[in-house]
């Protein structure tokens, strides 16, 4: 029998749908090489995949694609070489590039039945989002994390979509409790990795993300003692290379400046002051361990052992900088310099041990190297197993929208190995990305001026009145007092392919909703308007009214007729709000008590669990434990 | 563990009963599967004694290989590097169990490849999978281990190559016998076994095969959107870490019928107080879990009855339908198979004290129309779960499945159904020396037809 033979059997009349469907993949790591698989199997007929990444080894555990012999090749190239054997029958498109890229403008968006995403950073989930939303393309959003996942569908005005709920912003610590009161691990390590490695290797004047300023003002004496300390250090950052640059680095940031701090001693009331340390002595210790053995980096290591990875990390940094620097000086190329990457041993050697050392100073647990690289580099945990559950019910939610059956997908949840299913929401009436009208137009971008756009689109065509502003990213654009802007041609402005404007009416009078459109570089039809509106045949673009207050919509009515039990522990919320509403479906579990209950346990479990994850240091990734998929 | 003599719940331990596997009688088609487990005497089974007198139950009483073998050997750098995501979620120390862990996986179609791939990509030590059949055509629509070149070559032995690139540090082995020739010695070198695509009686004398060995048994299937995973650990001790709770737990608590409080301690890390549990869970074999009542909180409102999954009932008619025909699916085509199937489905319906509108013509017709089909992303949601079950289970931690859990992909479910017998069940099904306890065939007459 065919290999569809199981297909057409199980899906029926779907599984024409599916052999006729064009669908996107955004990503091959964890999930994508799942989804890919799984799509390819069941004969979805043209399916483009999309990764900028490379094979990593410690990627293998999981996307069961790539092999020993593909790392550092192109995820996507070796996805569509592999996922293509399963199915030579369908049509697989691989791209290696950003799915920002301009080539992937809204026409190509359009040319989708499905988007999936299947990625590992909020900024690419958004950008596909509003996307899809101005192309009006029913996105299968995913994203794992340890034993949890979810899978939600987003379809422009049936539900909500990516951003219709605030996401977790990333933590960051104030400046004294990272430079002067640590009293965690986590404290110490974003100390190594935000002060003193951009300090000694980096662009100073980069300020961190990690490190809040809000309460400097209330802390203006220490704040400038802190402001010298840095100073003094950058002076010994010119003794860089020589042999006693080590020493001096250690006797600046482990001695001198902790006897600066034990000596206030108001800070130390309530607290076992820090107790500084001697280059002398853990010279001494370190002389009589072998210090070429490998150190395991399991093992939490002896305060000399620290020492010894300190000096031996400084120095191969040291050297690599010089050396990059002598490079760089006969290119005129601007100075190089060193960031943190937990992939490059130096890099991470250097944060483990110098944190190490200052939570020892301050009587704070030491961790091992190991431990340290999960959170200074907040490092997700993945598996293969949820990930291909989340794969597959991402499947089965294709399959649902590919009927129209946009009632019948849900938003489900992984929980440890429980699915739980919601309602979708209805997209939120305040979310600034889906709760605007949405145009397209097509510009002459040669010949277009931003008159163009506002008289013939926005005045002639769509019936704005005299009142009204037009933004771009970087800000007003037009409004009635701004007119000088109008001859000036849209490239002059930064309106270019694949960018998006926003468009307020502002008359008091009935005014309309938000519009957004997007630009697409692509002469019009009609040669003498070389800006014109995009509509399908059949289809006008209608801005519906500003709601007024009384008739404004009753937002989230939606069955809310569950226990109420908010998740949200230590002040650090896991998931999406909506949680609160989840229907848990293993309910012959009796261990677990009441639905309400049950839902606190595995949420404040794996905050224990996983109490790292509490004081992850995030750079640009998802806070929400929930939506990140591995890389 | 030892010293445990009656099921929490108060009951006599019914693993060991005496029963043996019922070959079909009048059925020339009927699977040959002749009781395996080696007749004595009476015929009974041989080690478990069946009347219980010995109470020191030395069957699951003997931890299994895999508690005995504490992890020594050390995992090298390079492993570490390799499973780094998986070991930052559930430690070394189930990393280095894993690695001594020997899996047997029945069945190489599609579920049974998203099984494999899942234990293997995790770093088990030694996997063998069988299947005496050879790879077809509606196969390729399903398994990514197997390509076009492959169809006629036996499926595990085809599956091989490409199973082994994926984790070259697992040992591999292939096995192209017919489980049901093997004796019940076979499944003793396993720590587990995991067995897809079977008919229950074949499913039931595996289960007891382990049984007798103290090795712990699952057992998998799947039809177009449908499919079930099931549990018989025998004995099984795990640890559970969580969040310190108001009400503390204590040694000896039930928190289920079937589980029970062996340990507590804590951990403080920062500011939070971490519960660290041990508990004791106890188990049902395939064949009373299948005669087992649904628990009282499933049936004892209307509402939790409106909530039971229709799939169950189906699910237990397909059981009798393949017991009572040879093994062979229902036929959609042939109208006496769906006579015969929709009134062992109200049959069931009715047993399970549920709801007669609950079990609607359009579920069976769905049902029936996906039997024996498999799809992409159903069985990669079973053999998600039911691989990630296996890991926690050789971890010992986390909350195994107990003991069954049926997946229905149209409505996105995926629910736990703990089947045990009461008391009194347990009770008279020991006193029937295992004889089928239920009454025969009862007439159709449920309100449900299929046209
Ligand atoms: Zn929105």
């Amino acid at each position: 029998m065919p290999r569809d033979q199981y297909a057409r059997q199980s899906l029926g009349s779907t599984y024409r749908l599916v052999k006729e469907s064009r669908v996107l993949l955004v990503g091959a790591g964890g999930i994508g090489c799942e989804l890919l698989k799984n799509l390819v199997l069941t004969g979805f007929g043209e399916i483009h995949i999309i990764d900028l990444d490379t094979i990593d080894l410690s990627n293998l555990n999981r996307q069961f694609l790539f092999r020993q012999e593909h790392i550092k090749k192109p995820k996507a190239l070796v996805a569509k070489e592999v996922a293509q054997k399963f199915n030579p029958g369908v049509k697989l498109i691989a791209h290696h590039a950003n799915i920002k890229d301009r080539q992937f403008n809204l026409e190509w968006f359009a040319g989708f039945n499905i988007v999936f995403n299947a990625l590992d950073n909020m900024d690419a989930r958004r950008h596909v989002n509003k996307m899809c939303l101005a192309v009006d393309v029913p996105l299968i959003e995913s994203g794992t994390t340890g034993f949890k996942g979810q899978v939600q569908v987003i379809k422009k005005d049936k539900t909500a979509c990516y951003d219709c709920t605030a996401k977790t912003t990333p933590i960051s610590y104030p400046v004294c409790t990272i430079r002067s009161t640590p009293s965690q691990p986590i404290h110490c390590i974003v100390w190594a990795k935000s002060y003193l490695l951009p300090e000694l290797f980096g662009v100073s004047e980069d300020e961190p993300t990690e490190l809040d300023h809000s309460g400097d003002t209330d802390n203006v004496e220490e704040i400038e003692k802190l402001r010298q300390e840095a100073q003094a250090l950058k002076k010994i950052r010119e003794s860089m290379g020589s042999d006693d640059f080590a020493k001096h680095v250690f006797d600046k940031v482990f001695k001198e400046d902790i006897e600066r701090l034990v000596n206030m001693e108001d800070m130390w009331k309530d607290k076992k002051p820090p107790e500084p340390l001697s280059y002398e002595t853990l010279e001494q210790e370190a002389s009589s361990i072998n210090s070429s053995i490998k150190l395991d980096g399991q093992r939490i290591w002896s305060p000399a052992e620290n020492f010894i990875v300190f000096k031996d990390s400084l120095s191969r940094l040291s050297h690599r900088l010089a050396e990059e620097q002598s490079k760089a000086s006969k290119t005129a190329q601007p100075l190089p310099t060193i960031t943190f990457d937990k992939d490059d041993d130096d890099t991470m050697d250097f944060v483990a041990a110098t944190g190490n050392l200052r939570a020892i100073i301050f009587g704070i647990e030491t961790k091992s190297s190991f431990d340290i690289k999960q959170m200074a580099g907040n490092i997700i945990p993945a598996i293969a197993t949820t990930n291909a559950m989340v794969a597959g019910l991402c499947v089965m939610q294709a399959f649902k929208v590919l009927r129209g059956e946009f009632t019948r997908t849900r938003w489900l949840w992984l929980w440890n190995g429980s699915l739980r299913t919601d309602q979708l929401e209805k997209p939120n009436p305040e979310c600034p990305v889906c709760s605007v009208a949405m145009g397209r137009v097509h510009v002459d971008l040669e010949k277009a001026t931003l008159n163009d756009l506002v008289q013939d689109v926005l005045r002639t065509r769509l019936g704005y009145g005299e009142e009204l502003t037009v933004l771009t990213d970087a800000g007003i654009v037009y409004d009635p007092d701004l007119e000088d802007n109008l001859e000036k041609k849209l490239t002059d402005l930064d309106i270019e392919d694949a960018s998006f404007i926003l468009v307020k009416d502002e008359e008091d009078d009935n005014p309309r909703i938000d519009l957004r459109l997007a630009i697409e570089a692509k002469k019009p039809t009609d040669q003498s308007k070389p800006v014109a509106l995009v509509e399908k045949e059949g289809e006008t673009l209608d801005i519906p009214r500003r709601p007024t207050k009384e008739d404004a919509p009753n937002g989230g009515d939606v069955d809310g007729d569950d226990a109420n039990g908010s998740v949200v522990t230590n002040g650090f919320s896991i998931a999406p709000p909506t949680v609160k509403r989840k229907r848990d479906l293993v309910d012959d579990d009796a261990a677990s008590g009441t639905p309400a209950k049950k839902l606190q346990g595995p949420v404040a479990a794996e905050v224990a669990k996983n109490s790292a994850l509490n004081a992850i240091v995030i750079d640009e990734d998802d806070g929400t434990l929930l939506i990140a998929d591995d890389d | 563990m030892n010293g445990e003599h009656s099921l929490p719940d108060g009951s006599l331990p019914i693993e060991n009963t005496n029963e043996v596997p019922q070959p079909a009688v009048n059925d020339p088609n009927a699977p040959n599967f002749i009781p395996f487990i080696p007749a004595v005497g009476n015929g009974f089974v041989p080690i478990p004694d069946p009347n219980f007198t010995n109470m020191t139950l030395p069957l699951n009483g003997v931890p299994s290989q895999m508690d005995a073998m504490a992890p020594t050997q050390t995992i090298s750098a390079d492993e570490i590097a390799l499973y780094d995501r998986q070991i930052r979620l559930w430690g070394m120390q189930v990393q280095q169990r894993l690695r001594q862990a020997n899996i047997l996986l029945i069945g190489m179609r599609g579920l049974g490849n998203e099984i494999a791939k899942n234990l293997v990509l995790a770093g088990i030590g030694t996997l063998t999978v069988l299947d005496h059949e050879l790879v077809t055509g509606e196969d390729l629509g399903v398994q990514f281990l197997v390509t076009e070149a492959h169809i006629g070559q036996n499926r595990a032995e085809a599956a091989l190559p490409e199973l082994q690139k994926l984790n070259p540090r697992v040992e591999l082995y292939t096995d192209a016998d017919d489980i049901k020739e093997k004796l019940p010695e076979y499944f003793h070198s396993f720590d587990i076994t995991i067995a897809t695509g079977l008919p229950v009686d074949v499913l039931c004398n595996i289960n007891m095969a382990c049984r007798a060995y103290g090795r712990k048994f699952y057992a998998a299937d799947t039809h177009g959107m449908y499919g079930f995973i099931f549990a018989d650990l025998c004995l099984h001790d795990f640890v559970v870490e969580k969040p310190r709770s108001n009400r503390p737990s204590k040694i000896g608590d039930m928190e289920t019928p079937t589980r029970s409080v062996t340990a507590v301690d804590s951990k403080r890390e920062n500011q939070t107080i971490t519960d660290i549990i041990a508990y004791h869970e106890t188990y049902t074999p395939l064949r009373l879990a299948n005669l087992s009542p649904l628990p009282a909180r499933s049936r004892n409102t209307r509402r939790s009855k409106m909530r039971v999954t229709p799939l169950l009932s189906c699910l237990r008619a397909l059981f009798d339908f393949q017991s009572q025909s040879g093994g062979h699916l229902p036929v959609i085509r042939r109208p006496a198979d769906l006579a015969m199937f929709t009134r062992l489905a109200n049959q069931k319906h009715l047993e399970l004290e549920l709801l007669p509108e609950t079990l609607r013509a359009d579920f069976l017709r769905s049902f029936l129309q996906n039997l024996g089909a498999e799809i992409s992303p159903v069985v990669a949601y079973l053999g998600g779960y039911l691989a990630q079950d296996v890991i926690n289970v050789l971890g010992q931690k986390e909350a195994p499945l107990q003991n069954f859990l049926l997946f229905d992909g149209e409505d996105f479910t995926a629910t736990q159904y703990s089947l045990h017998p009461i008391n009194d069940d347990a009770m008279a099904m020991m006193n029937t020396n295992g004889l089928p306890m239920m009454p025969g065939p009862v007439p159709a007459e449920g309100p449900v037809t299929v046209t």
